[in-house]
């Protein structure tokens, strides 16, 4: 099987991703002939200028947008071969979003808004859904605002409970665009320790979309998109700074 | 179900304009269903009031103000094992002359007097029976003085070329199309003069009522060409004549099916724009991979809660608006029957409006999330 020369199986590979939108004189190629590899664990970090293709690759590797051509094989399953029903099934039990803006029910508490993916997918029942739902709001640091509505947090709270929403199935895999596009440095930064703590201790393949340079020494892995071609940047890892051997014999 | 509760409460502003919509169209049912009902009970006040089961008539008999002459001899018909009392009745429309010029359309009833008589509305006291023996005396509705042109009890009047004098009033028994004239049997026949021997209908009362409908069905059989029927079936048949007769029924239909189309419209509308607001955070969920059947199921909870609260909203203003109606005069029914029915034409056009605004799931997308 492929690895990461440690031992380690991707749990997500794609390539010859090939995405196009429009024809004739409007056509713009969103990717090129992509290849990716993620591996359980790390935080990758996915950069490039506007246009570049960026979310166009995390729809295509969630199973959000069919690509024009190439494949996408998450834990061994070809999602682009599968019928709309698994696909669904699939990012049901193993995946995670956090999308640009909060995207929260103005109508619904904190805990509610967690709560509901819990319940709604089948998940859990009702008490079990309630101690997950507070013991991930705990972990956010939102215990005190479980009970508060989107009008009442702040924006980086509101973003820690999209978080919140994103992690609480403790899915395989979480995409995110563009997380901390809204938020100061600080709480940027706060956002993208939340998830590199998901992906260190918990185990999940995460892949963030985010312009900010800054965020480089908080990631595992840097990736850079430009006019629909990828490649995987040179950048020093945070890992490596930590000293975490295992991945940093690869360097 | 509890998340749909929550938005509708939240956003109550927003569902404001479906609610109200929702509670008016079900006022307007319930009223008019209701109005109506009161109209048309007034046609069968003789045979509602009276404390006969069986009614004997001329065949195809459409209406108990529309009898016509049968032969008193029919009562032998009724000689049956179950029936304790038989009697003739009298009943038709005349000519009512008031005593200062002008006419009024009268309609007649004559019915025996005595202490065990079965024809007399409850409402006539056995004062007013005792006068009423005296023939050519009328007692009418005390609301109808004006309309026969007289002041007071002890006046005098002209039906069909005969003299009659007003003994006394009842309440609550106006009439549709002309004012009851309550007398015997006796001045029923004088006034109204049909062939000898003859009368309009027949009234039995059975020993026990539940006996009445098979003593109907054997005199159906009968090779004579009679219309029997039990009190409540001739005062049902007497209602639907004139419901359909005036078209007041289409008229309703008509009025009923524009509420209830504003309000299924508004409700649309209201759960519409209230998903299509919502669009974003569906979309993430969708993206979580939680089933569409979901979000619908929460589309139709709203509509489901829009239903209740504009019916409950409604409720109290049938009841005001009902007693107003009877305070003014206008008899507005509302037996059980009328509720059930008016709260579940209005909750289905909720669920319908809900099923409707369904459409706005289709633009979730998650897709459209990844910009
Ligand atoms: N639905 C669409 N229809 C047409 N063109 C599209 C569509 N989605 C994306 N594109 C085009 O594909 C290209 C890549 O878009 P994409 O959204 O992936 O960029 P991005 O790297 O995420 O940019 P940004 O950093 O601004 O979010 C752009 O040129 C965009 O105009
Ligand atoms: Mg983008």
């Amino acid at each position: 099987m492929y690895n990461d020369g440690n031992g380690v199986t991707p749990t997500l590979r794609a390539w010859g991703l090939t995405k196009t939108f429009g024809v004739g004189d409007v056509m713009t190629t969103a990717l090129r002939d992509v290849s990716i590899e993620l591996y359980p664990g790390q935080l990758s970090l996915l950069m490039g200028p506007s246009g570049s293709g960026k979310s166009t690759l995390l729809a295509a590797l969630s199973g959000l947008l069919r690509p024009d051509s190439g494949r996408v094989l998450c834990l061994d399953h070809d999602i682009w071969s599968m019928s709309e029903k698994q696909r669904e099934h699939f990012r049901l039990k193993h995946c995670g979003f956090i999308f640009q803006g909060y995207n929260l029910f103005p109508a619904l508490t904190a805990r509610q808004q967690l709560e509901m993916v819990l319940r709604w997918s089948g998940i859990s029942g009702w008490r079990e859904a309630r101690q997950r739902t507070d013991a991930i709001l705990d972990l956010l640091g939102l215990a005190k605002k479980a009970n508060l509505r989107p009008n009442q947090l702040s924006g980086g709270e509101k973003q820690r409970v999209a978080i919140g929403r994103a992690l609480i199935k403790e899915p395989s895999f979480c995409f995110a665009d563009e997380p901390t596009a809204a938020l100061d440095w600080k709480h940027g930064e706060q956002v993208i320790e939340l998830l590199r703590a998901a992906a260190h201790d918990g185990g999940a393949t995460i892949l963030v979309v985010a312009h900010d340079s800054r965020l480089i020494p908080h990631v595992d892995r840097v990736f850079h998109l430009e006019d629909g071609v990828l490649v995987e940047g040179i950048e020093r890892p945070l890992s490596l700074v930590a000293g975490d051997t295992a991945v940093a014999a690869e360097y | 179900m509890s998340y749909s509760l929550a938005t509708l409460w939240y956003e109550r502003q927003r569902y404001l304009p479906g609610v109200l919509a929702v509670g008016f169209s079900c006022l307007l049912i319930a009223l008019q269903c209701g109005l109506l009902l009161g109209l048309f009970s007034i046609t069968s006040i003789p045979i509602d009031e009276s404390r006969a089961d069986i009614w004997i008539g001329h065949p195809e008999v459409p209406s108990v103000d529309l009898g016509r002459p049968i032969p008193e001899s029919w009562m032998s018909l009724l000689s049956q094992p179950e029936v304790e009392t038989i009697e003739p009745f009298m009943e038709g429309f005349g000519y009512w002359v008031k005593p200062n010029g002008g006419m009024e359309l009268v309609l007649i009833i004559g019915s025996r007097l005595g202490p065990g008589a079965i024809g007399p509305v409850r409402q006539l006291s056995a004062q007013h029976r005792m006068l009423l023996s005296e023939e050519m005396s009328v007692v009418v509705d005390e609301g109808e003085f004006s309309r026969l042109g007289i002041t007071k009890i002890g006046d005098y009047a002209e039906v069909i070329g005969r003299r009659v004098r007003v003994v006394g009033t009842v309440r609550g028994l106006k009439s549709l199309a002309g004012p009851y004239l309550f007398c015997s049997v006796e001045t029923g026949k004088a006034l109204l003069r049909p062939p000898p021997d003859q009368v309009t209908f027949i009234l039995g009362k059975c020993t026990n009522k539940a006996d009445a409908q098979k003593v109907v069905d054997r005199l159906q059989a009968y090779p004579q060409k009679i219309s029997a029927f039990t009190a409540d079936g001739f005062s049902l048949r007497s209602r639907l004549h004139w419901l359909l007769k005036t078209k007041a029924g289409i008229a309703l239909g008509l009025a009923a099916a524009l509420g209830l189309l504003v309000g299924a419209v508004v409700t649309y509308q209201t759960l519409y724009a209230a998903t299509a607001a919502s669009l974003k955070e569906y979309a993430v969920l969708r993206a979580l991979g939680i089933p569409r059947w979901r979000m619908a199921l929460t589309v139709l909870a709203q509509s489901f809660w829009v239903g209740l609260f504009g019916i409950c909203l409604a409720v109290p203003f049938i009841l005001i608006l009902a007693s107003l109606g009877n305070d003014a005069g206008a008899k507005v029914l509302l037996p059980w029957w009328l509720w059930t029915g008016a709260i579940s034409v209005t909750m289905t056009t909720a669920l319908v409006s809900g099923l409707l605004a369904l459409r706005s799931l289709r633009l979730v997308e998650p897709a459209t999330l990844l910009r």
